[in-house]
C-alpha cells in the first residue's frame, strides 16, 4: 500500500464528527504532533501501532504510547490555555 | 387496541431543577496545570461567577431560572419513544424506549446547557460569548442560545470542518453567529499558526486557544468562553433529559433496567443517566452503560506499568502501557471504557462500579445507524450510533436469555448534517485492512519531513 493509500484512507474523527483522512491524524496533535487518540482511532482499520512504530523515531514511539490515553485534564488546559493568551496579550505592541 | 408509541408530559409537568450529582459522589478537586487545587478565581476570565458557582456547588437540587425554562419550552418536553419498529425487527421481548433529543432546534441536546450558559452569562452582564467547535453542532447550539438571550456569539470552527460543512455554518449565521474559519487572522494563536503554514486545516486544539484568548484579550471584560461538555456545569444542564424520561416511565409504570448512552465528553450519557444514578446510589436495582468506541487493545489491555519515557532513561518513570507484545483485536466489548477526555464526574462513577463501561467497534456502530434509521426513521448523529449500537447487543442479549427487560437510551441527536459519514461507511470505505511489512517500509515516508525530537542531556 503506498504512502497515497494511507494518507488517504478515512475514518469519522469523534472530535471533529466528520470523517478525515489518515494524514491529518498525524498532524493535527498537539503543537502539529501526532492526535493522542491516533492510536485508538486506526487500531481497526490497520494495524497503525506496528506502522508508527516503524516509521516514528524510537524516543517519540515511547512518548505517544505514554501519553496516548492520558490527556491534560479540562480544567487544566484551559488555565494553561488563558496564561499563555495573557502572556500573548502582554507582548503585543502598544 | 392501538399501540401507544410516544410519551409526552405538560409544559406544567417539566422538571423546575437539574439533578447536581456532585452532591452524592466524592470527587477529587479539579487540578491546575501546576497541581494545586484550581480556585473559582483562576476561573473567572474565561467563566462568569454564577456559572463557575455552579462547577464547584454541592447543592443536589438548583432551581431552572424562568428565562431558561422560557426557551427550553421551545422544544421542551422531548417525547419518551417506544422503539416498537425495531424491537420487531430484532424479534426481542426487550421493551426498548428512547429520549428523543434530536428534536431541539440545533438537532442535538446541545442546546440545553447552551441556553442555560446564555442565560447565566447574561445575567452577568456579559456581552458576547466565544466557542470552538469542531462537528458544528456546538456551535449551532450555542448561536441558537445567544439569539435568545441578545448576546454576540463568535464561533472558531476547525477550518476543515469548516470547509467540509457548509451547512453548519449556516446555521450559525442564521441564529446571528459569527462563524470563522481557525485558524484565523484574529488571533495571536492563529496567527502563529497561519505564518507557518497558511493551508493548515487547523485542529481543535488551536481553536480552542483562539476563543480563548479572544476572551481574555477582550479590554471591555464583556467577553467569556462557552464550553459543551465535560465541565460540571454542563452535566448538570443535561439532567433535565433524565428528570424528564423519569417522569415519562411513571406514566406508563415502567422502570429501566438498563440505561445506555454515547459517552464522548460525557454530556448526553450523564444527561439521561444522572438522575437514574441517584436511584441506583439509593439502592435501585438498574445496569447503566456509557459507550465509546472501542479502545486501540494495546492501551487497553496491556499491563500498566511505570517505564521510563526515553529510551536513554533520562526523563522519570512515567506510567504507560507494555510494549512489545502480539497486537491481537479484543473481542466485542472487551475493551472497556477508555474515559480519557471524559467528564470527570463520570470518570468517579466508573471507577466506583456503579457504571459499566461498554465498547463497541467502527463497522457495528454504523450497522447500528443504519438499522435504526430504517426502522424507527430518524437518522442518528454517528456519534449517537455508539449507544443505538450497544442497545442492539443488550436487546439481542435480552432475546437470548427470553427476558423482558427495560432498556432506556438517549437519542443524543440527528445526523442530517453529517450525511458525508453514512457516505463514506454506504459506499464501503469503512474496512479492516491489512498491512504487509514491505507496505509499512514503502509508506515510511509519511513521517519524513516531521522534525525528530532529540534527547536532551543537561549534563
Amino acid at each position: 500500500m503506498s504512502k497515497q493509500k494511507i494518507d488517504s484512507l478515512k475514518r469519522q474523527c469523534p472530535r471533529l464528527g466528520s470523517p478525515i483522512p489518515f494524514n491529518y491524524c498525524v498532524m493535527s496533535g498537539e503543537d502539529d504532533g501526532i492526535c493522542w487518540k491516533i492510536l485508538d482511532c486506526w487500531w481497526e482499520t490497520f494495524d497503525v501501532e506496528e506502522y508508527l512504530k516503524a516509521n516514528m523515531p524510537e524516543d517519540a514511539f515511547r512518548q505517544l504510547m505514554a501519553t496516548a490515553d492520558k490527556p491534560k485534564n479540562k480544567i487544566a488546559s484551559i488555565l494553561e490555555i488563558v496564561e499563555k493568551a495573557k502572556k500573548a496579550k502582554g507582548e503585543e505592541p502598544r | 387496541m392501538m399501540e401507544q408509541r410516544k410519551v409526552y408530559l405538560r409544559e406544567d409537568e417539566m422538571p423546575r431543577q437539574w439533578y447536581n450529582i456532585l452532591a452524592d459522589i466524592a470527587m477529587n478537586p479539579p487540578l491546575g496545570p501546576d497541581g494545586n487545587p484550581v480556585s473559582p478565581d483562576q476561573l473567572a476570565p474565561v467563566f462568569p461567577m454564577n456559572l463557575i458557582e455552579q462547577e464547584v456547588s454541592s447543592e443536589r437540587w438548583i432551581d431552572i431560572p424562568e428565562p431558561v425554562m422560557a426557551v427550553l419550552k421551545i422544544w421542551r418536553p422531548a417525547p419518551l419513544v417506544r422503539a416498537r419498529n425495531l424491537e420487531k425487527a430484532l424479534g426481542t421481548p426487550a421493551r426498548i424506549y428512547f429520549k428523543n433529543e434530536s428534536l431541539s432546534p440545533a438537532g442535538s441536546h446541545k442546546p440545553n446547557t447552551a441556553v442555560a450558559q446564555a442565560y447565566y452569562n447574561k445575567e452577568f452582564g456579559i456581552e458576547r460569548l466565544t466557542t470552538e467547535t469542531g462537528a458544528g453542532q456546538w456551535g449551532s447550539a450555542l448561536s441558537f442560545a445567544c439569539a435568545q438571550f441578545g448576546l454576540e456569539c463568535k464561533i472558531y470552527m476547525v477550518r476543515i470542518s469548516f470547509d467540509q460543512k457548509p451547512y453548519r455554518k449556516s446555521m450559525m449565521a442564521t441564529w446571528g453567529g459569527k462563524c470563522i474559519p481557525s485558524p484565523s487572522p484574529f488571533t495571536k494563536a492563529g496567527r502563529d499558526v497561519l505564518e507557518r503554514d497558511p493551508n493548515t486545516p487547523g485542529s481543535l486544539g488551536i481553536a480552542i486557544s483562539e476563543a480563548i484568548e479572544e476572551a481574555v484579550s477582550d479590554p471591555t471584560g464583556k467577553t467569556r468562553y462557552s464550553l459543551g461538555s465535560v465541565l460540571n456545569h454542563v452535566m448538570l444542564h443535561q439532567t433535565i433529559i433524565g428528570l424528564e424520561a423519569k417522569k415519562q416511565m411513571e406514566k406508563i409504570n415502567e422502570y429501566p433496567d438498563i440505561i445506555i448512552g454515547c459517552a464522548g465528553g460525557g454530556s448526553n450519557f450523564a444527561g439521561l443517566a444522572f438522575p437514574f444514578v441517584l436511584d441506583k446510589i439509593n439502592g435501585k436495582q438498574i445496569e447503566i452503560y456509557p459507550v465509546e468506541p472501542a479502545g486501540c487493545p494495546t492501551l487497553t489491555k496491556a499491563p500498566f506499568v511505570y517505564d521510563h519515557g526515553d529510551t536513554a532513561k533520562y526523563t522519570p518513570l512515567l506510567p504507560m502501557h507494555s510494549l512489545g507484545h502480539t497486537f491481537m483485536p479484543p473481542p466485542i466489548h472487551s475493551g472497556g471504557l477508555r474515559y480519557h477526555g471524559m467528564a470527570p464526574t463520570v470518570s468517579q462513577l466508573v471507577n466506583e462500579g456503579i457504571l459499566t463501561p461498554k465498547s463497541v467497534k467502527q463497522k457495528e456502530v454504523f450497522e447500528a445507524g443504519i438499522l435504526l434509521a430504517r426502522t424507527e426513521g430518524i437518522i442518528p448523529a454517528p456519534e449517537t450510533n455508539h449507544a443505538l449500537a450497544a442497545v442492539i447487543d443488550e436487546a439481542r442479549k435480552a432475546k437470548e436469555e427470553g427476558k423482558e427487560k427495560v432498556i432506556l437510551f438517549n437519542w443524543s441527536g440527528h445526523g442530517l448534517l453529517d450525511l458525508t459519514a453514512y457516505e463514506n461507511y454506504l459506499a464501503g470505505n469503512i474496512k479492516d485492512i491489512e498491512l504487509s511489512d514491505d507496505e509499512i517500509a514503502e509508506a515510511a515516508k509519511i513521517f519524513a519531513d516531521h522534525p525528530k525530537p532529540q534527547s536532551l542531556k543537561s549534563r
